[in-house]
């Protein structure tokens, strides 16, 4: 298996955070030739095509129109240290549709986690939430 | 905004409203180096290669499920047709090793594997022999074990010789499970052309072509097409046949997209995404209740075999133009006891056995999951398989025969096994006999089409 230079940096950082104080040039290229030689014993097959470029999702909401709807949704997002890349709006009458563009590369919870804690503010609020990540729409709609 | 709010809501009403669902992410395992002169040790080869590469395969699967919010229905595993790599066992041994491939389903934690399986379209092995007496044992005292036998393929002509053993077999082995209404029979398929690389259980098994180890998906959705014909309205064939393209289409992506990132996870090569509609007795999700939509009043009225063909033919132009990687049936499924409609259509007496042979010319996969009565004499199933493989054979097309001879039960009666495989009504079956036919034996040779070269 070939190694990226981002992927043997975060390797040699990773041991140099385990070793903390005792850390040095000689025990970190140990432990760092140890990992690359542990991740070589796994069987190498030639690896599927699918690559994910982005970890985003898309968010989608929608209701009856009332106050405080999308503070709630955003509070949560920035609670989960997820950021916010792009948001429309519309309201139709008494009803209110939000689509927001989420990225989730840093975000705390796993998209499940996530899911189930937009579907308690859906509940509360009697709203309808819908988190699905990007690639599906990409799939689906882009050629 | 990168999408357009009707791509959002379109997709969100699939998942969410339309049953969009992956049927099945099988992984398919070679078995062709477990074979050893010591039976325990070969079974433990078995057990311990399955294990290996299938331990993880649901966590996967479910990792996969939660990450985009679209449900995979099944997880399962396929091997290499059993009697290949283990063509010096005897019956009692194949039994044994049909038990320790039930042990490992079970410890895995998937609902079926498939691939106790043999191929004798050009005649048998003394392995395929032993395979054949042994299936109906091994069916009735497993539980998650699926069979299959391949009788015929195009190059080769139809091994009417296995067509009778195969009859017998189906025979006796409603004859063992009929305590759970032969339940025995709904896990195995008589094959014409069998695929290679089918996901679809009970037929699914992993050719001897395929590689180390390779991760197949079926995509389904029948729900997603029912709404696009009934929301079209009323347009003429061309239109709606580009309704049905457009949908197949995006399943078809999202379907590949699953596939592959279950791959990723395992680490192995994707295979391919097989583009089939089948059906499950769910309400909504019937093949049945597309062919109405698309206009005929039930299925069985004259009609419905254009109509389906007309949508089998659909769903493979947008399944090729939506993947490279397009394989296994790919086609629309007509399994009676798993579909709604198809269970009304009998019931009601619009279908009968002939008008779901001819439909079974059009599609994939044949007669599929079709009761009939107890006392069929075997040479009336070995009819019934042998004009359903002359199909496959003509049209250089994978047939299959998938039919439950129920034991005690009479037409009017149903058998019920709940779940996936659903409700069959017994179907009527001609009287007149097969028998000067079947029973002649021999080879129906290879037609005009096989000679391509």
């Amino acid at each position: 298996m070939k190694f990226s230079e981002e992927e043997l940096r975060q390797i040699a950082l990773n041991a140099i955070n385990e070793l903390g104080e005792k850390a040095s040039p000689e025990l970190v290229k140990k432990i760092v030739a140890k990992a690359v030689d542990e991740s070589n014993s796994d069987i190498n097959f030639p690896k599927s095509e699918a690559k994910v470029d982005f970890d985003r999702a898309i968010l989608t909401s929608f209701g009856l129109d009332r106050p405080g709807v999308v503070a709630k949704i955003t509070n949560l997002l920035f609670e989960s240290n997820c950021s916010l890349q792009d948001i429309s709006q519309k309201i139709m009458g008494d009803f209110y549709t939000i689509i927001m563009i989420v990225d989730l590369s840093s975000a705390k919870y796993q998209m499940k986690e996530l899911s189930e804690k937009l579907q308690e503010i859906a509940n509360e609020m009697n709203i309808k939430i819908f988190l699905q990540h990007e690639n599906i729409f990409r799939q689906m709609h882009r050629i | 905004m990168n999408y357009e709010f009707d791509e959002i809501l379109s997709t969100i009403k699939m998942t969410e409203i339309e049953h969009f669902d992956i049927r099945t992410v099988t992984l398919g395992i070679s078995l062709l180096d477990c074979y050893d002169r010591n039976l325990d040790v070969a079974k433990q080869k078995v057990y311990d290669k399955i294990y290996k590469y299938g331990k993880n395969h649901v966590k996967y699967a479910k990792e996969v499920e939660d990450r985009y919010g679209i449900s995979i229905a099944n997880k399962r595993i396929s091997i290499t047709p059993i009697s290949i790599p283990f063509a010096g066992l005897n019956r009692y041994e194949f039994i044994e090793m049909a038990k320790v491939l039930d042990k490992v389903a079970e410890d895995i934690g998937i609902d079926y594997l498939a691939g106790f399986s043999g191929l004798v379209q050009k005649g048998f092995t003394n392995g395929d022999r032993e395979l054949i007496e042994a299936i109906p044992i091994a069916l009735s005292q497993t539980k998650r074990i699926c069979s299959s036998i391949n009788i015929g393929t195009t190059k080769s002509g139809i091994n009417m010789d296995a067509v009778n053993k195969v009859a017998d077999l189906v025979k006796k082995t409603a004859e063992l499970t009929k305590e759970q209404d032969s339940i025995g029979c709904a896990k195995f398929v008589v094959f014409m052309n069998a695929v290679e690389d089918n996901p679809f259980v009970a037929g699914a098994f992993h050719g001897v072509s395929e590689p180390e180890v390779v991760l197949n998906v079926g995509i389904s959705g029948p729900g997603v097409v029912l709404d696009a014909i009934k929301s079209a309205g009323n347009v003429d064939l061309q239109t709606l046949s580009d309704v049905i393209k457009k949908t197949i289409f995006k399943i078809t992506r999202a379907g590949e997209l699953i596939g592959r990132e279950v791959a990723e996870k395992h680490g192995i090569p994707f295979g391919i995404v097989d583009v089939s509609l089948a059906p499950t007795p769910a309400k909504g999700d019937s093949i049945a209740d597309i062919l109405k939509a698309m206009g005929v009043e039930d299925v069985g009225a004259p009609g419905t075999t254009a109509a389906l063909a007309m949508l089998n033919d659909a769903v493979k132009k947008a399944g090729m133009m939506a993947s490279n990687s397009v394989g296994g049936l790919s086609g629309a499924f007509i399994p009676v006891s798993e579909d709604q409609g198809m269970i009304a259509a009998v019931q009601k007496g619009n279908l009968s056995l002939e008008k779901l042979e001819a439909m079974t010319a059009v599609c994939s996969v044949g007669l599929d999951m079709v009761a009939v009565p107890g006392d069929t004499p075997a040479s009336t199933i070995a009819g019934i398989i042998a004009d359903e493989a002359a199909i496959g054979l003509i049209n250089d097309k994978t047939t299959a025969v998938r039919i439950i001879p129920a034991c005690g039960k009479k037409v009017g009666d149903v058998v019920d096994y709940g779940g996936l495989l659903g409700l069959a009504p017994i179907m009527e079956v001609r009287t007149i006999s097969s028998q000067g036919f079947v029973g002649r034996g021999g080879k129906i040779p290879a037609p005009t089409r096989s000679l391509t070269n």
